[in-house]
């Protein structure tokens, strides 16, 4: 189901809450004006409030958001061992690379080149 | 993104190993709670609605913590291990807390429909 709908779900709970709750206290006035004792309210009201309360109840458990997998490998599962193993604090651009290739170095550095400072 | 990468190791009595996310797992009881809450906030104004009074709202109460549960479960589906270490523990834990919210909103309601 689309959380639009859930969403819809949710509100149409709460205000057929809050008309029940408006119906209850038009009977406990009507209840008061005629002198009648109260002892329970009409079923019509009590069913709307329930099933109103389980709509609404409905609505925000799908509302609430997504439940994740807690299985830890699930996460673990989608990477690759490249990215795991990569530590970028122990990065080392020093490396015997420019004695085998010479063009890039003396590219980079001024004036001089790798051979000639050897 | 170090945060959701730790994992908390739990030993199963059969010895098998299982190591579940942190984060999955704070995620999911986050969305639990919520549920919870809205729920005590809810049923407390259906209890007041009602006009039920004395041990009659708390049996309400019981009878709205076990339809959370349902509903939760019936959300996460036939495999809720997959998110949930026990079942169990999803019904009781936040009972009493949730409590309080609910008598807060049966009492505030109760007085709005049926006293006023």
């Amino acid at each position: 189901m689309s959380s639009s709908m859930n969403k819809y779900m949710f509100i149409l709970g709460i205000v057929l809450l809050f008309h029940a709750a408006y119906s209850a206290a038009q009977h406990r006035s009507y209840l008061r004006l005629t002198e009648q004792e109260f002892t329970s309210l009409p079923a019509d009201i009590v069913l709307q409030t329930i099933f109103s309360l389980l709509l609404a109840v409905f609505g925000v458990t799908m509302i609430a958001g997504e439940f994740k997998e807690i299985r830890s490998n699930i996460d673990l599962q989608k990477k690759t061992w490249k990215n795991l193993n990569n530590r970028p604090s122990f990065y080392t651009f020093n490396h015997r690379g420019h004695i085998f290739n010479p063009i890039a170095f003396s590219r980079s550095s001024s004036g001089k080149g790798a051979l000639e400072a050897n | 993104m170090a945060s959701k990468n730790k994992s908390r190791v739990v030993e199963k009595s059969n010895g098998e190993v299982m190591a579940f996310s942190e984060g999955a797992i704070r995620n999911n009881a986050m969305v639990v709670e919520y549920c919870r809450t809205s729920m005590a906030a809810l049923g407390g104004g259906t209890a007041g609605i009602l006009g039920l009074t004395s041990l009659y709202g708390f049996a309400f109460y019981i009878f709205c913590a076990v339809s959370i549960w349902l509903l939760l479960l019936l959300k996460a589906g036939p495999q809720w291990e997959k998110y949930f270490t026990s079942r169990s523990s999803l019904l009781s834990s936040g009972l009493s807390g949730g409590l309080i919210t609910y008598v807060l909103f049966w009492t505030f309601i109760y007085g709005m429909v049926h006293v006023y």
